[in-house]
């Protein structure tokens, strides 16, 4: 009894959190389906009076949207692409290669995770604007083509994995990349997953990077646009933000739902939670 | 031909050397064990062996070429691995067949092999399960069935047997000969168990502490061992080894005197210290004493049974020793006649602790 008292406690407390942590996303919602005036005087109405649409109609006649959401999404999935694969490489390499200074190197590397943003923007955007990137999404994902997180994960799970295994391959003179491909990465599969979803989401959410790149409107990318009509220049009509938002956190939303087992089972292994 | 030889091979980490000065040779087709106790160095040798460690020093050749720096992939070796190192995520059948698909060998040769050592390890209708659907001696036969199919000439197993429980591992032990005879590739076996050493091994390297003690046939290595560690280490129980001085044809334990046959008194000759050594099964502990010259007396001090024998512990003065009895047992507290057979004892070398040799006729 005592037990089921203590649970029920617990269930009604995340019940909160949940809510809490939901709100927002309900808000944006529900008023992006509203009229302006509807929104001003009925803001807590959870079911609209008279649902509209004409606030998406607004935003993807000022801005091509399409576009933009393909802009993000490309960049997005580029940066996945190429930073789960340096990121599998480098944890291999820290995991199963014994080099003089591996440590060294290991805490050299981790400690990267700690530097702030402002201290490379310079530099990055120096290299990008040389490389004669500037204005291009190319110029938004190449910098994150590698970084330590994904590393740090990645050979977090790899560590669990006898290094018997790899032996019994080199044994067999399996090269190591067949290593990887075959063995390795079906192995941590979930892992894998979970962290190119972290790199996903992350991209997405970029701002300040794209913002510094990205001129001219056929490049931008969502959290752009978003900016744009919650920026006092951009108008004040909330409900077409709203709008923005939700088809910002469409896609983000979509992975999470289709990937969700994954990333549970990964950070509740990992213990990060 | 696929014989190995280590010459003068030594390993180490750091400053920590764990193999040292290495000579040993191994004839082509041969099953050698190597055995030792823990954290001897077995498995560094045996790692040396497939190519993943280093050699600090010396030379290795296997089937006449020096293979310090040839990778392990070129060394024509199949391992198994006492954790078995089963791929997790693939079936039975890919398990055993993964590394021929790899190395581009033929379908009709891949199936064969593999449905060959299927059939061989009785894994016939567990082809399809993974790795944690299986017992662990079917997990074992399966990466014993994933070394064969290379057909490799050099089979290396590191304590394959030792995650079993004691039925399979004298069902496993015999199996494992028998796909030896079947293959004859040159084979070493690391095992701390010296029942599976006596059983499997035609030849045994018995290391301690990184230096090879022994290196001969398991009834040699039992019959004469070449010394004190060799002849406390082979053989359950141990064989009593002690402290002895020797002085005209009598030897002292712990100061009470024993006469020793004449044709021992050769063997040992001048020496003054030594070490006497008898087995527990070769001692006849009387109460009546067949003859006062040749044995000394000794006090019983507790009795162990084993069910067929009983396990007799006793005293020369403060020289403990453990003899095995089957019939009439004394009882603790009893003063004894300590008997050694002479045919069955050994002396080995105060200082070197090397055997001092036999008799003539023996
Ligand atoms: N990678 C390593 N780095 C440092 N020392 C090591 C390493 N591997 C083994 N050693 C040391 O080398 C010695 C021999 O180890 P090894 O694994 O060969 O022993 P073993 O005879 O196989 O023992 P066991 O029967 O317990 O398996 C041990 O003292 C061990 O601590
Ligand atoms: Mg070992």
């Amino acid at each position: 009894m005592r037990i089921n008292m203590k649970q029920m406690g617990i269930h009604i407390l995340l019940g909160l959190i949940a809510l809490v942590l939901l709100f927002p996303i309900l808000f944006a919602f529900v008023n992006s389906f509203k009229t302006f005036e509807e929104a001003t005087n009925h803001i807590w109405r959870i079911i609209p009076i008279k649902p509209t649409l004409e606030n998406y109609k607004y935003v993807f006649s000022a801005l091509p949207f399409v576009k933009i959401t393909w802009n993000t999404f490309i960049i997005a999935a580029i940066v996945t692409i190429f930073k789960s694969v340096t990121s599998i490489l480098a944890a291999y390499a820290f995991v199963f290669f014994d080099f003089k200074g591996k440590r060294g190197v290991y805490f050299l590397l981790i400690s990267t995770m700690f530097i702030p943003f402002t201290v490379t923007m310079i530099p990055n955007y120096i290299t990008i604007s040389q490389l004669g990137l500037n204005d291009n999404i190319m110029g938004v994902a190449l910098p994150q083509f590698a970084d330590a997180l994904g590393i740090f994960l990645l050979r977090q799970s790899m560590r669990t994995i006898p290094r018997s295994l790899v032996e019994v391959a080199k044994i067999e003179k399996i090269g190591h990349a067949r290593v990887m491909k075959d063995i390795i990465v079906p192995i941590i599969k979930p892992s894998v997953v979970s962290t190119g979803i972290i790199f996903f989401i992350n991209s997405w959410n970029e701002y300040v990077w794209p913002v510094l790149i990205l001129k001219s409107k056929d490049n931008y990318t969502l959290s752009l646009a978003l900016q744009m009509f919650i920026s006092a220049e951009g108008g004040t009509d909330f409900t077409v933000a709203m709008a923005v938002s939700v088809i910002t956190m469409m896609v983000p939303l979509l992975m999470y739902i289709i990937f969700q087992r994954y990333i549970i089972n990964t950070f509740a292994l990992s213990g990060v939670k | 031909m696929k014989e190995i030889v280590f010459d003068q091979v030594c390993k180490s980490y750091d400053q920590n050397q764990v193999v040292k000065k290495l000579n040993m040779k191994i004839k082509a087709g041969e099953r050698l064990i190597l055995l030792g106790p823990s954290g001897c160095g077995k498995s560094t040798t045996l790692r040396m062996l497939a190519g993943l460690e280093d050699i600090t020093s010396g030379d290795l050749y296997m089937g006449g070429r020096r293979v310090n720096d040839v990778e392990s992939g070129d060394r024509n070796v199949s391992m198994v691995f006492q954790n078995y190192a089963l791929y997790p995520h693939m079936s039975v059948r890919d398990n055993i067949s993964y590394a021929l698909k790899v190395n581009r060998f033929p379908a009709n040769e891949i199936a064969e092999r593999t449905s060959e050592a299927i059939k061989m390890l009785d894994l016939v209708g567990l082809e399809e399960r993974k790795p944690k659907e299986l017992s662990g001696g079917q997990r074992q036969r399966v990466a014993l069935a994933r070394a064969i199919v290379k057909r490799s000439d050099y089979f290396l197993l590191d304590e394959p047997l030792s995650n079993l429980d004691a039925q399979l591992r004298a069902h496993a032990r015999k199996e494992l000969v028998k796909i030896h005879e079947k293959y004859h590739q040159t084979m070493i076996y690391v095992t701390h168990d010296q029942t599976e050493a006596m059983t499997v091994g035609q030849k045994i390297a018995l290391m301690d502490k990184g230096v090879l003690q022994a290196f001969d046939t398991p009834k040699k290595i039992y019959n004469k061992p070449a010394n004190v560690f060799t002849a406390r280490f082979i053989g359950s129980p141990p064989m009593n080894v002690v402290e002895a001085a020797y002085e005209d044809g009598k030897i002292f334990i712990d100061g009470k005197k024993m006469k020793v046959p004449d044709a021992w008194c050769k063997v040992i000759k001048k020496q003054n210290k030594i070490y006497f050594g008898i087995r527990p099964e070769d001692i006849c502990l009387s109460r009546k004493g067949n003859d006062k010259d040749y044995s000394v007396k000794a006090v019983v001090r507790y009795v162990e049974d084993y069910g067929d024998k009983y396990g007799v512990y006793f005293q020369i003065n403060g020289v403990e020793m453990l003899a095995l009895s089957d019939g009439d047992v004394p009882t603790p507290g009893e003063t004894v006649h300590f008997e050694p057979n002479f045919d069955k004892v050994h002396f080995f070398d105060g200082e070197t602790q090397k055997n001092l040799g036999y008799p003539k006729e023996k």
